[in-house]
């Protein structure tokens, strides 16, 4: 057996606040085999940045180590001076920030940034160092050409490539890789992927990643360690954690993961009824381009973000609309609740045409009808109110309910979105809830004033996967209860596979493949259709290196 | 409402917080001694004692060059000084939130109309339009407050109105739109309360400013010097040659009532900093719990008990 690379033990990490310390990091331990790919698995808030930051000791105070040993080649690095610890930075241990663009400088062409690892750990001179830089983006195969560009012009795939150059500059033994691929479109994040493995068998180095992602990492880690608020609930290998492991919270975890290919399992929701499409369709988009100006006063460039899009949704009805980031789908829903107008196209409602107006004089008759339910419920609801303010709002101003009846028609309506006792959960301010309970705060509030039809852009993807099938599972329900229609916008086509009736599939702003949620995952036509669901089927990455 | 509003969570936390709670215990015993204050002393205009006799039991703070009791003139000027500056103050708040949020809120072209206002306001050079509306205008407590507030509204009005741009943006605001709220209620129901630090700020800081230009403005003779107020001693007293003939009791009172209530309303200023920023008050804190050479080196600092 190979020795330890690293061996955590018992490690605490305390944040000292006004009142009692926040304790972040709970007696975690666990060892990093030399040459192993250890996957530290957690929802958000878990404390798996925590950990891996005092590995190489970034975090600020008020953070503080109190209690544990991280042993690194056996040598405790939470004893070391300062000086030591500087050293033991990206020669010993590099790491691989989430986001590219904020990891990389924009003020300094890539040159600078990668020139100034070798010429500050190894006094290189800049003839020297250049030299060497250009040989590591070749290693992650960017053009040696590149060198001079600054972050802003490489796309979000190439910046991630740029920083994992960076991180291998030294060709350090442990790199740390922290969400490396969570700002990325799944097909990218594929190629990223890729790339780190095959580079990994030339260099020959151990990887930390960290995610909150369990489906990636059953593709390739070798071990896994699942943390939940503070503590390390479950180690074990890739295999056995992919059986349900041991510990309830593992198996909540593997169980509600939602996959795009292969047979659809029965256990999330039952097999959608379909609803007669016939007659006038309730909302219909007519050939809706939409283009930005963008650009200072002398370089005005136009973006289309929506070309020549067309939908039609009739009552009752489920519609995944699925594209990866700049695809056009959140311009889409601006562009139905009228935040946005559009450069051309029409819009029918009940087949009577909207007029391009204004966005802020949309009539309220419209906004009964179309509601909204926004991807980040830490946003969406003023911190100021509480949950009975929110709701009795909209019910007021569009008269749903007489007055004397408000109070009883609130609490039914929270306990139907599960959040019962409706007494109690209407006296909540925002900021007293969990992330979960408020995106459900704000399923209610869409649905308070008896919409036709509901937008819910990305509703799930602020929140941690275990509660994930939770709000879709309520969506459908409400669907069925109210016979409301909803547009579903997503970036997951496994999850629009699960609540959807139809689906179609966006890429930039055009409308690629559209067909019956089940058909069009059995039998995709498009190229890029097929990528997506590759992408997001478990296994996927076995094949990839297969067809290499 | 319950306890846990944000806004109740504020309240509570001024009082608690000390700054902010000497700050304002000694704004309100300053207020009500300018209010009930001048029913128990002296009459501040009348000739009560040989000129610029020194202070004595008979007129604690002395007589000033007019044989007018000092005591009796500070306690009394209070009171108008306070009335213009805090409605001063308020005024330039609610100009500032009115025009500065319509223009932050609607955009476009209010906002360009707006804005221009707001900008030609800026660029006036606020001291000699002061100078000059205070000598043409009938002198006197209103035309000095119509002054302050019309060269001193323009900044607070940008203030806010970049405040409401970038809060109009927010999915909370947006969600109040698509649920059908009208424009007024959104901005002063949804948005206005989150801005309630920076307003009451702003008013703190308006009326701070409003002190001293008032009593620079009367300290030059473009106040009504018939009326009684803290720039119209300094200007009596500096009139008085106050500084020549070595009678400091003449300024001294009234200099040192300036600087307590400006001292008074900015400590309640960095009350509600942190109070709606904690994280001011927790720095403090850890910083002291803390070796210092663990500080700012970049390394997380390792406290380990059983080692």
């Amino acid at each position: 057996m190979s020795k330890n690379l690293i061996s955590i033990k018992n490690l605490d990490v305390k944040y000292i606040t006004n009142k009692k310390p926040v304790h972040a990091v709970k007696d975690v331990s666990f060892d990093i085999k030399k040459g192993e790919i250890f996957g530290l698995v957690g929802e958000s808030g878990c404390g798996k940045s925590t950990v891996v930051q005092s590995i190489i000791r970034t975090l600020n105070p008020p953070a503080i180590i109190t209690n544990g040993y991280i042993k690194y080649n056996n040598k405790d690095i939470l004893s070391l001076s300062v000086s030591e610890v500087r050293k033991l930075r990206w020669s010993q241990i590099s790491i691989v920030m989430q986001s590219a663009l904020n990891a990389l400088n924009p003020v300094l062409t890539i040159k600078e940034q990668i020139i100034d690892v070798f010429i500050t750990h190894k006094g290189m001179s800049k003839f020297e160092a250049v030299e060497k830089s250009k040989e590591l983006l070749e290693l992650v195969d960017i053009d040696r050409d590149r060198l001079e560009s600054y972050a802003h012009e490489l796309s979000g795939g190439m910046r991630q490539r740029v920083v994992l150059a960076i991180a291998l500059a030294l060709t350090p033994p442990l790199i740390i890789m922290d969400e490396p691929t969570t700002a990325l479109d799944v097909i990218i994040e594929r190629e990223i992927l890729l790339k780190i493995l095959e580079l990994r068998k030339s260099l020959d180095f151990t990887i930390l990643f960290i995610t909150h992602d369990l489906n990636l990492l059953l593709e390739f880690a070798d071990k896994i360690g699942v943390m939940k608020k503070g503590e390390l609930v479950e180690v074990d290998i890739t295999k056995k954690i992919k059986l349900g492991g041991e510990k309830e919270y593992t198996k909540k975890l593997i169980s509600s993961l939602p996959s795009a290919s292969g047979k659809r399992g029965i256990e999330f929701f039952p097999e959608p009824n379909l609803p007669s499409k016939t007659g006038i369709p309730m909302l219909e988009m007519k050939n809706i381009n939409k283009e930005y100006l963008i650009g200072g006063f002398f370089k005005k460039k136009t973006l289309h973000a929506v070309k020549d899009f067309s939908l039609r949704i009739f009552k009752g009805e489920i519609i995944g609309l699925v594209g990866e980031s700049g695809s056009g789908k959140s311009t889409i829903a601006q562009l139905i609740t009228r935040l946005e107008t559009q450069t051309s196209g029409s819009i029918l409602l009940n087949g009577t045409d909207l007029k391009r107006n204004r966005s802020k004089n949309v009539s309220l008759g419209y906004r009964k009808k179309v509601q909204m339910i926004f991807q980040d419920p830490f946003g969406s609801l003023n911190n100021i109110h509480n949950v009975y303010h929110h709701l009795s709002r909209p019910i007021l101003r569009h008269n749903i309910v007489p007055k004397i009846k408000l109070e009883k028609y609130i609490y039914k309506l929270l306990e139907s979105v599960e959040l019962s006792p409706g007494k109690l959960f209407a006296k909540k301010f925002p900021h007293e809830m969990s992330g979960g309970e408020r995106q459900r705060v704000a399923i209610a509030r869409a649905l308070s004033v008896k919409p036709d039809l509901v937008i819910a852009d990305e509703p799930t993807s602020m929140l941690d996967v275990s509660i994930r099938m939770d709000i879709l599972r309520i969506l459908a329900k409400l669907r069925n209860e109210h016979n409301v229609a909803i547009l579903f916008i997503t970036h997951d086509l496994a999850s629009a596979r699960y609540l959807a009736d139809r689906i179609i599939v966006l890429q930039n702003g055009k409308k690629i493949e559209q067909g019956i949620a089940e058909d069009l995952i059995q039998s995709p036509k498009e190229l890029y259709t097929k990528q997506l669901i590759a992408a997001a089927s478990p296994g996927w990455l076995e094949n990839a290196i297969l067809e290499q | 409402m319950n306890k846990n509003s944000i806004l109740k969570r504020w309240g509570r936390g001024i009082i608690k917080n000390k700054k902010a709670s000497f700050g304002l215990y000694f704004v309100s015993s300053l207020i009500g001694l300018s209010i009930f204050g001048p029913l128990f002393t002296l009459d501040p205009t009348a000739f009560l004692g040989a000129p610029l006799s020194p202070p004595s039991l008979e007129h604690f703070f002395g007589t000033n060059g007019q044989g007018q009791d000092v005591l009796s003139q500070t306690i009394a000027g209070a009171r108008q000084t306070l009335l213009v500056a805090f409605t001063t103050g308020f005024f330039v708040v609610i100009i500032g939130a009115f025009i500065g949020g319509a223009a932050g809120y609607y955009g476009g072209k209010v906002d360009d109309f707006l804005s221009l206002i707001i900008n030609v306001f800026l660029v006036m050079p606020g001291l000699p339009l002061m100078v000059i509306l205070a000598s043409w205008l009938p002198p006197g407590p209103l035309t000095l407050a119509g002054v302050l507030i019309l060269t001193g509204w323009a900044w607070n009005a940008r203030v806010i109105r970049s405040q409401m741009m970038s809060l109009k943006g927010r999915d909370f605001v947006l969600a109040a739109i698509i649920s059908g709220e009208s424009n007024s209620r959104i901005i002063f129901v949804e948005i206005m309360p989150r801005m309630l630090s920076l307003l009451a700020s702003s008013f703190i800081g308006a009326s701070v400013y409003a002190i001293g230009a008032q009593v620079g403005l009367e300290f030059l003779g473009l106040g009504d010097v018939s009326t009684v107020s803290w720039g119209t001693n300094l200007y009596w007293a500096s009139n008085d040659l106050a500084l020549l003939t070595g009678s400091w009791w003449t300024f001294v009172p009234t200099g040192l009532s300036i600087a307590l209530i400006s001292f008074s309303l900015t400590l309640i200023n960095f009350g509600i900093d942190e109070v709606t920023n904690p994280r001011l008050i927790s720095e403090k804190n850890w910083k002291k719990e803390l070796p210092d050479n663990t500080l700012n080196n970049g390394v997380t600092p390792v406290v380990r008990k059983n080692v």
